[in-house]
């Protein structure tokens, strides 16, 4: 569906037309497609509830006209279809104001870091395989006496960007996840596993991630209350992610902190936080902002995550480290605030093939090596509470556990916490191995990370949360 | 679209067979002038994918054509407006460009063409199948409705029991939002004008960095025809007016919102949202914000607007009292609730003076419609009457699952890619009866209290028992008057605690809507938009602060 050469023959086709518009001289033209697959089975209760198909495409046309831009859309790819949405970001563009900062069209060639992300098994997997997929899960939870419900995104998608440049940027990738979240009948114990962005289908253990989420259920029943307060705490791969998405936005030299995807951020009701950079505007490159431990990376091309090798310009993304050994070495500028700044632009954005560089341990050392402490599952509803220190809240769910003297003690009740990143990842004691986990609130489209689960110490746990 | 085609479109109707998405879609729905569903060129289409449904053996099925168009008007001002900002935002190419599906002009594109196609749903072999497109064809229609049950009929190895569906009359009916100006016939310079004064009345105070004026039109057609013989053709308008101003102190920026109180409605709905009269005060609160001082920690009454309260009914009312939460189908997401099943009509949820009704009938409100997503005819009924929980939501799904005979007309779905499901309904509090305290004499009886005003940040756990709740302007109260603006409020709550500690409600005269429109549920993830009413109200001795000790 929507190959390279089905995809090059309908940009250039309206790369055409928009060359020759009888009406006026177009100066330069974009054409975006947008189009596939997105897909997805929900079950709950150990009964399969939800299965479902999307199918979208669509066209965007901007045309320029020396410095006045117009755009139109359309997802009709029929001559006519196409003539009359060209027509309509000509009329655009023949209507707008100048747009005095209109960066250039990227030129042809560039160099995209190869990325083999359409894998044939995981393009055809489709509803009854996911359903298979399913019926294995929910009978390890029959026999574990808990209930499953889950999510198996599935998404097929192509996305292209070609230019009156001669530019043809083209990526297309296939992957799956499954999230799983396991719980008592009775309502008393809850726990959660799971993994995203797989491009692979082997990458995917449906009952290893059943043992573990049916596992974390029954051993959460009957947990106990303990003091709120500061508690050394190991963040399993998902709490961590969530947690590192609440300051990737801080990188955004343009912008405020905060985070980024799927109810990570996006509010600004406490000012606007710019942790990375000093009071005179400049940044804190150089300065070692974060533990030893923490290296934060856009590996691109990375061969876990398979992700897209294209920035949003059609250039060649490159792979850029954030965050080395604690240091803070790079900030993002997007084109328009690298040129207001007279800097390069970023070759990579923040959340483009984002890695937390892990370690060696398992999470098995990692609890051996903690006195006393927390193992959180999941992190539930983050939201800032404070823009200018990134103070953010949330609250564990699906498996929360004390560990004493190197080994799980037994369950205690969940906690609210209010916590900044910026001192949750200073605070960084020991690391583990990275993988691939959303970052996001939901597990829709993209936003998977490589992340391993680190352990925090004084992370603070502000009051009791008693839900199960 | 040139003459000869229209033509063709106008006289094909359902044997249509070439090209007739998007754009087509609005073209088909402008002929369709007649208001009579069985008129409608889509009443053939909709028969194909019925029809197809029944040769593949479905013991249901329905199909949902919508077309939503986004449009409206921004103004802006102010010595920040253009910093920082930077240009497009994060995210390298690769997926649905965010959630729900596409409504407007989608990437970068002119907010006037409708995103438009349809959703084929069945029930087969027991199990749900579903799928969409938005190439409206009779082709496609087939092939999509083939590929639901294709999909139905997959999933029937992981199912454990049948779906049953609560029982529907079979309507035949258009329903539209009433409008008293309809918004396509205010002429854009008039509306551009509108949001520019209250930019130009924001920046006659000098403290002010930015401002940002909007007001935001969505019209939202639809058509839904299923095999229990129902043909529905309905149209929505909804309207949100708003505001921010952020004032700037040194160092400190605070940004205060006025949300002028979203409705289902035409442009009168801007019109009265008073954004032009409350221009200056704003301008002033954002300013006084700046310079707040902390509140510190403790336990406060709080008195909260409508415009707040309707916060915490949404987040700990409305959520824990959806049926399909509380059955557990939401448990890998959105979560399940604190309510059981066997709480109804014994759980004390708060005060007697609480009473809270749902309903998708009243006027304004952002879920108000005449028929839900299964074609269930809308409807209000109770939740909460003096303080014990009375009633859920339900559709036709989950009604059956506690032996109620009919759905509560609950299912609803973002867009036409979208998969409809159980959706909050308008929840609202009531007022108190005649010679209820007002608003002013609310503040006057309270000795040492936090005024609230507006959203800020709130975080909830999954059973919607224990929430984190924020505000956008805060006043402290001090032994009968509102005296400063405060800043670093936030509250905590446990749902019951809290509404039990409701010991003042206002009544008719502070009663009022306001609507939220991102309201995130399912999977993959769809938002809504509902409306909350309340007076305002004062909840005694709740816990301010303790986030930021």
């Amino acid at each position: 569906m929507y190959s390279r050469d089905e995809i090059k023959a309908l940009t250039d086709k309206i790369l055409n037309m928009t060359s020759s518009a009888a009406v006026v001289k177009v100066d330069g033209a974009e054409v975006s497609f947008d189009g596939g697959e997105r897909a997805g089975t929900r079950w709950a209760n150990s009964t399969i509830t939800t299965n479902l198909v999307q199918y979208d495409q669509q066209i965007s046309i901007t045309v320029r006209i020396g410095a006045k831009s117009g755009n139109s859309t359309t997802r009709e790819f029929d001559d006519e279809s196409l003539k009359a949405a060209v027509d309509e970001a000509i009329d655009a563009a023949t209507k707008a104001r100048d747009s005095p900062n209109l960066p250039p069209l990227v030129k042809s060639p560039q160099t995209y870091i190869p990325v083999d992300a359409a894998l044939p098994a995981t393009v055809e997997f489709g509803p009854g395989d996911r359903a298979n997929w399913v019926k294995q899960s929910i009978d390890i939870c029959e026999k574990k006496g808990v209930l499953g419900a889950g999510y198996i995104p599935k998404a097929y998608q192509t996305t292209c960007l070609a230019n009156s440049e001669g530019l043809f940027a083209y990526y297309q990738y296939a992957e799956t996840g499954f999230i799983l979240t396991c719980r008592m009948p009775s309502g008393s114990g809850s726990g959660w596993s799971g993994l995203t962005g797989a491009k692979e289908l082997s990458q995917i253990d449906v009952a290893q991630l059943t043992e573990v989420a049916a596992n974390k259920a029954v051993k959460s029943q009957k947990p106990r209350a303990i003091e709120p307060g500061r508690y050394t705490t190991i963040l399993e791969p998902r709490p961590a992610a969530r947690f590192l998405s609440t300051m990737m936005g801080a990188f955004n030299a343009g912008g405020g902190g905060g985070g980024f995807g799927g109810g990570g951020g996006g509010f600004n009701f406490g000012g606007i936080g710019r942790p990375f950079f000093n009071a005179d505007g400049t940044s804190k490159i150089g300065q070692k902002l974060f533990s030893e431990s923490f290296t934060l990376k856009s590996d691109v091309g990375n061969p876990i995550l398979r992700q897209t090798p294209i920035n949003n310009d059609g250039s060649a993304a490159r792979p850029v480290t954030w965050v080395e050994k604690g240091v803070l070495k790079n900030v993002f500028y997007d084109a328009a605030t690298a040129r207001r700044e007279k800097k390069e632009p970023s070759p990579a954005t923040p959340n483009m093939s984002l890695v937390v560089e892990g370690g060696t341990q398992s999470l098995e050392d990692m609890i051996t090596s903690t006195r006393r402490g927390l193992l959180v599952t999941f992190f539930w509803y983050l939201r800032p509470v404070d823009t200018v220190t990134l103070l953010n809240t949330g609250m564990t769910r699906d498996g929360l556990f004390l560990i004493e003297n190197g080994e799980i003690a037994g369950p205690v009740q969940n906690f609210r916490w209010n916590m900044s990143p910026l001192v949750g990842f200073a605070n960084i004691s020991a690391i583990g191995k990275s993988v691939p986990i959303h970052t996001g609130e939901a597990y829709d489209g993209p936003g998977t990370a490589l992340v391993p689960p680190v352990r925090i110490e004084d992370f603070y746990m502000t009051s009791v949360s008693p839900a199960v | 679209m040139n003459p000869s085609r229209r033509d063709f479109l106008k006289y094909t109707g359902a044997s249509a067979l070439l090209i007739a998405s998007s754009d087509v879609v609005g073209e088909l729905i402008a002929q369709s002038t007649a208001k009579d569903p069985l008129q409608s060129p889509f009443k053939g289409l909709s028969d194909v994918a019925l029809g197809e449904a029944k040769k593949m053996g479905c013991s249901y099925a329905d199909i949902r054509f919508t077309r939503s168009v986004n449009s409206g008007v921004t103004a802006n001002g102010g010595n920040d407006r253009n910093a920082p900002g930077g240009e497009g935002g994060f995210g390298g190419r690769g997926g649905f460009g965010g959630r729900g599906g596409g409504r407007g002009g989608g990437r970068g594109g002119r907010a006037n063409r409708g995103a438009a196609g349809f959703g084929v749903r069945v029930v087969h072999i027991g199990v749900w199948g579903f799928a969409s497109s938005p190439i409206v064809t009779e082709d496609e229609i087939r092939r999509i409705t083939r590929i639901a049950a294709d999909i139905a009929k997959a999933s029937a190895v992981a199912k454990k029991v049948d779906v049953r569906l609560a029982p529907v009359p079979a309507y035949t009916q258009y329903w539209s939002t009433p409008l008293l100006k309809d918004p396509s016939a205010v002429p854009q310079d008039q509306k551009q004008a509108f949001a520019q004064k209250v930019v130009d009345t924001v920046l006659q105070n000098k403290q002010v960095s930015s401002v940002n004026a909007s007001v935001n039109l969505t019209n939202e057609w639809k058509y839904f025809a299923s095999t229990e013989g129902s043909y529905i053709e309905q149209e929505t308008w909804e309207t949100s007016p708003s505001f921010n101003v952020s004032a700037r102190t040194g160092d400190i920026v605070k940004s205060r919102n006025y949300v002028g109180v979203p409705r289902t409605g035409g442009w009168e709905v801007a019109e009265e949202a008073a954004m032009i009269e409350s221009a200056a005060r704003i301008a002033e609160e954002a300013v006084e914000m700046t310079t707040a001082k902390p509140i510190g920690m403790g336990l406060k009454d709080l008195v909260l607007m409508p415009s707040h309260a309707m916060l915490t009914i949404h987040e700990i009312v409305a959520h824990a009292t959806e049926l399909d939460r509380v059955l557990g189908y939401e448990a890998n997401y959105a979560g399940t609730s604190f309510v059981k099943l066997s709480d109804v009509g014994k759980l004390k949820y708060g005060s007697k003076l609480m009473n809270i009704t749902a309903d998708r009938t009243r006027a304004g409100g952002l879920a108000t419609i005449g028929f839900d997503d299964d074609g269930v005819k809308t409807t209000e009924f109770p939740i909460v009457r003096d303080g014990i929980l009375v009633g859920l939501q339900t559709n036709r799904e989950t009604a059956p699952l506690i032996g109620d005979k009919a759905s509560k007309g609950c299912t609803s779905a973002s867009s036409w890619r979208d998969y409809p499901f159980l959706r909050m309904p308008n929840v609202h509090l009531e007022p108190g009866p005649k010679g209820s305290p007002t608003h002013d004499e609310i503040v006057a009886d309270t000795k040492d209290g936090v005024l609230i005003d507006g959203r800020g940040s709130y975080s909830i756990d999954q059973q919607r028992y224990n929430g984190q709740f924020g505000g956008n302007a805060f006043w402290e109260i001090k032994n009968g008057k509102r005296t400063r603006m405060v800043s670093d409020v936030t509250y905590n709550a446990i749902t019951t605690d809290f509404w039990a500690n409701l010991d003042a409600i206002g009544g008719q005269e502070s009663w009022k809507m306001f609507g939220t429109g991102g309201d995130a549920k399912g999977q993959p993830t769809q938002t809504n938009s509902i409306s909350h009413g309340s007076p305002t109200i004062r909840i005694k001795k709740i816990m301010v602060g303790a986030a930021y000790a």
